[in-house]
């Protein structure tokens, strides 16, 4: 048997203390450059699998897919524009709709809500802005498209030159580009009006009494002052609500129609990118599958410039708002 | 000659040293949600004066100003009682709205406020904009007038057109006097104007301020007895009671606070008894 | 100083300030009345915006209360027959499935979110820098890019098939950007000056972090990664390219499962009444959950913020 260690001396123990930290310090040091190092790798997987799985349409069909009408299963030709111009209408329609809608709401919660309600408003809409778009889309396909069909189609129908604008009624079904733009509009309202509040809100209260101070009406304040003020983060938030309605897919799956047509006339059926890629893949293969995958690297692209401007934006409004 | 209570003595001005009156207080005070701010205020304000607010902190002397052009419209729970008369009409309940009482009486704030995405040019006409005044030779010259009378027309004139906020602190400030004179107001307010700017910058203003006193009739919040001994012609002592409450104390010609006040308290504040 | 103060014209020509005068005048009683007008636009705004989001939820309740019920939670679906048009079973798969995706998902995205968060926000190397930009970038993608992801990758090249495990990587992926925002940003928050007294006791820099900064943060942190994982929950695009679907109570990683927002999809346009309306008794528990799971996350972090400071 040996014998017991002798006791550590101090200046041993000292070394070893120091051992035992820079062994333990290098664990946790490594633990979170792993986790950064498979974050980076997903990512760059992501967007590199996405990259390849779309490459033989890219090069050998771009043209096709950007600016041919009809999507042709199995094997092609498969035209992406009723998908890109379907995207557009949906998306800016939707947009408009929220924005105007929106803007005003926002300027009647920082101003005109009792302030005990205030919160309350503020938490509500957060929690809207989280509720999945499946049960939106669910809403819109059961409920409002019913609704449209039996009330609001006749009436848009019967306005002059109808025909023009909203096509021949017997076309008509429910499901069609207008509906999904309403409930795009619906979804992203919430986020929109999450953000344009709150900066909104930061403008400080001294400007404001400082225009009021000038016999300047209250209309007078929000327009000439508050809104220029907050400007840039409201661009932010149409930005960021674009991108959101820009991939959005279920809801549109469930309420555009699906069909695969450019169209001009809103109350017809549509499809946008993402829609079209929901519906189609399930039984799609091979080519086909290189083509969806190749419109959903376009969409990528889109969301992803959006969602930049968008956040340039807001930033550089709550810089602004903090040296003012 | 008015007084409110026992043991205050509320000043007036000896008659025969009166002017015109600009604006006339008759037992104000302001409340929020039922608790008394400020009270008792009972005084005039004399055309072409520099009247002064003053008192230690929670005095009220802000919130009495406020009051003078309104701004409690804002602040729900807010209530003002008594009596301001602007040039003989009652600004609260007689025949004028705040929004006209506002072109009429124009404010200054103390941290400097230019709307920071107006250029100067436009932060100098922007109350004449809120008026409905359109037209360009009547703006332009507003501007040029108000420019010069803030002493900023030299080193602004040439680059009217640039953003306020590259303007320094003490230039931001007076563009801000500017932007409320081109109005042309009877009164201005001035609450504590320059307590966030360095010593020069206050400076060139309380020389504005005598010049300006010509032109329009000013009212003005400090806490730094200096600055109201040197630039204002009548005084107010506001101090706060044990109940919280700030309430006017008295109210003289400036020499007469400061070198011979009738209140004790007076005195004990003017000699830095207590801050 | 003196001379500038000296040329300034005190006033303003008479006739200008009669014009003034008399234009704000005319002006004031119509500028008043648009004032008005405008105000009340803004309020309907509120209310156009404020009815059909009531009247969602409205209905949700209404239509998916009456759904719910012990057999709702706890059996098999079924397809309704001519026979039998109102027998549609339960949703215990999709609830089966639901569960066993998150919690894969949660397994893969919470560790390596967090972790890399901590990095990001504790490192000024252009590595962090890119890492943030990466993050910030990917939560703009649109889920459906997710899911098709989960299918190139897991499905068809790894040979996996439809899966829970590839329905839950297409979630985690999405989670992923969440949390490590989340986290860098509560991270950040933490004030410098915790960490110097972290410092100043002689606690060496990746104690500091673990034991002084990471408790600090944590309520944000968890918030960020329930928030995270409540989207996840109803998330449909990721999960439709790459679960696969079923009508058995499958959880395992290899076998295709359901989701409860995919049998949303399947079955919104069924031809059967009973089968639609079940669909809204899935989109209660949705949202349910994820109302319950967001408020919760809220006021816990907001009461731990409290207790802190």
């Amino acid at each position: 048997m040996s014998e017991p260690r002798p006791a550590l001396l101090d200046g041993e123990k000292v070394v070893a203390e120091e051992f035992s930290a820079t062994t333990s310090r290098s664990w946790y040091r490594y633990l979170l450059l792993a986790a950064s190092f498979i974050f980076a790798a997903v990512s760059v997987t992501f967007v590199g699998s996405i990259v390849a799985g779309s490459f033989s349409t890219w090069t050998h069909h771009a043209g096709t897919l950007l600016t041919r009408n009809g999507w042709q299963t199995p094997n092609g030709p498969f035209g992406g524009l009723a998908m890109i111009v379907g995207t557009l209408e949906t998306s800016l329609l939707g947009l408009a709709i929220a924005v105007m809608v929106g803007l005003g709401t926002s300027i009647a919660i920082v101003y005109f809500v009792p302030r005990r309600l205030r919160n309350i408003v503020a938490t509500l809409v957060e929690l809207l802005a989280a509720v999945p778009s499946i049960v939106y889309g669910l809403w819109g396909f059961l409920v409002l498209a019913p609704w449209m069909l039996s009330t609001v189609e006749p009436w848009l129908n019967s306005w002059p030159f109808a025909k023009t604008i909203f096509g021949n009624p017997s076309q008509q079904a429910g499901p069609s580009l207008l509906l999904a733009a309403i409930i795009l509009a619906v979804m992203i309202l919430p986020t929109f009006v999450a953000i344009s509040r709150e900066v909104i809100a930061a403008v400080p209260q001294d400007l404001i009494e400082a225009s009021l101070s000038l016999g300047a009406t209250r209309w007078q304040v929000i327009r000439e002052v508050v809104l220029p003020t907050a400007r840039i983060g409201l661009y932010g938030a149409t930005f960021l609500a674009l991108g959101r309605a820009t991939g959005e897919t279920v809801a549109v799956a469930l309420v555009a129609g699906g069909v695969a047509n450019v169209q001009f006339h809103l109350l017809y059926p549509g499809t946008t990118i993402a829609g079209w890629i929901a519906t189609q893949f399930g039984e799609s293969q091979g080519v086909e599958i290189s083509a969806l995958t190749a419109m959903g690297l376009l969409l990528m692209l889109i969301s992803f410039g959006l969602s930049l401007i968008s956040r340039t934006l807001v930033s550089r409004q709550r810089k602004m708002m903090a040296v003012v | 000659m008015s007084e409110s209570s026992t043991s205050n003595v509320v000043g007036q001005l000896n008659p025969a040293e009166r002017g015109p009156v600009a604006m006339s207080l008759k037992d104000v005070a302001v409340s929020f949600h039922g608790r008394t701010a400020v009270r008792n205020a009972t005084f005039d304000v004399v055309k072409n004066r520099v009247t002064s607010l003053i008192g230690p902190s929670g005095s009220g002397k802000t919130t009495l100003l406020r009051a003078l052009n309104r701004l409690h419209d804002l602040t729900p729970g807010a209530k003002v009682s008594g009596q301001i008369l602007l040039e003989g009409t009652d600004i609260y309940r007689g025949d004028m709205t705040a929004t006209e009482l506002r072109s009429r009486v124009g404010m200054v704030f103390q941290r400097p406020n230019p709307f920071p995405t107006m250029s100067i040019y436009d932060n100098a006409v922007s109350g004449l904009r809120f008026n409905g005044v359109k037209k360009k030779a009547l703006l332009d010259e507003a501007a040029e007038s108000s420019l010069r009378a803030a002493a900023l027309w030299d080193s602004v004139s040439t680059r009217l057109k640039v953003a306020a906020s590259n303007l320094s602190g003490g230039e931001q400030q007076r563009l801000c006097i500017a932007r409320a004179l081109a109005l042309d107001p009877e009164v201005l307010l001035m609450d504590e104007p320059t307590s966030a700017l360095d010593p020069i910058a206050t400076l060139r203003i309380e020389e504005l301020m005598t010049s300006l006193k010509n032109r329009v009739t000013i009212i003005i919040v400090t806490h730094n007895m200096q600055q109201a001994a040197r630039i204002s012609d009548d005084c107010a002592f506001l101090l706060m009671g044990e109940d919280r409450a700030g309430e006017l104390i008295e109210f003289d010609r400036t020499e007469k606070i400061f070198n011979n006040p009738k209140d004790s308290r007076t005195l004990d504040y003017t000699l830095g008894r207590f801050g | 100083m003196n001379s500038v103060i000296a040329n300034a014209p005190t006033e303003l020509g008479h006739e200008l300030r009669a014009q003034i005068r008399r234009t704000a005048n005319h002006t004031r009683a119509r500028r008043v009345v648009i004032s008005k007008i405008m105000i009340t636009l803004s309020m309907l705004a509120l209310l156009v915006a404020a009815v059909p989001l009531v009247f969602l939820m409205y209905q949700v309740i209404k239509n998916g209360w009456p759904v719910l019920s012990k057999d709702f939670f706890t059996t098999l679906p079924q397809t309704p027959s001519l026979i039998t048009p109102t027998v549609t079973g339960g949703v215990s798969n999709a609830i089966i499935g639901t569960i066993a995706l998150n919690i894969y998902a949660a397994l893969m995205a919470v560790p390596v979110g967090v972790f890399a968060g901590i990095y990001v926000a504790e490192n000024n190397t252009k590595f962090a820098s890119a890492l943030r930009i990466i993050a910030q970038t990917m939560s703009g993608a649109p889920s459906i890019m997710m899911g098709l992801f989960g299918f190139t990758l897991l499905v068809r090249d790894f040979n996996l098939g439809f899966s829970a495990i590839a329905g839950s990587f297409a979630l985690a992926v999405l989670m992923l950007p969440v949390i490590i925002i989340a986290t860098e940003i509560s991270v950040r928050n933490v004030p410098q000056t915790l960490r110097e007294a972290g410092l100043a006791l002689g606690a060496k820099e990746h104690q500091v972090s673990l034991k002084v900064v990471l408790p600090a943060a944590l309520s944000g942190i968890v918030t960020g990664a329930i928030l995270a994982i409540s989207r996840a929950v109803g998330e449909t695009a990721p999960v439709l390219l790459t679960i696969g679907g079923g009508f058995i109570n499958a959880w395992q990683p290899l076998h295709p499962v359901s989701a409860l927002p995919l049998t949303v999809y399947m079955n919104a346009k069924s031809e059967w009444p009973a089968q639609r309306a079940q669909v809204w008794g899935i989109a209660l528990v949705l949202v349910a959950f994820i109302f319950v799971l967001s408020l919760g996350a809220r006021m816990w972090a907001s009461r731990k913020q409290k207790v802190n400071s």
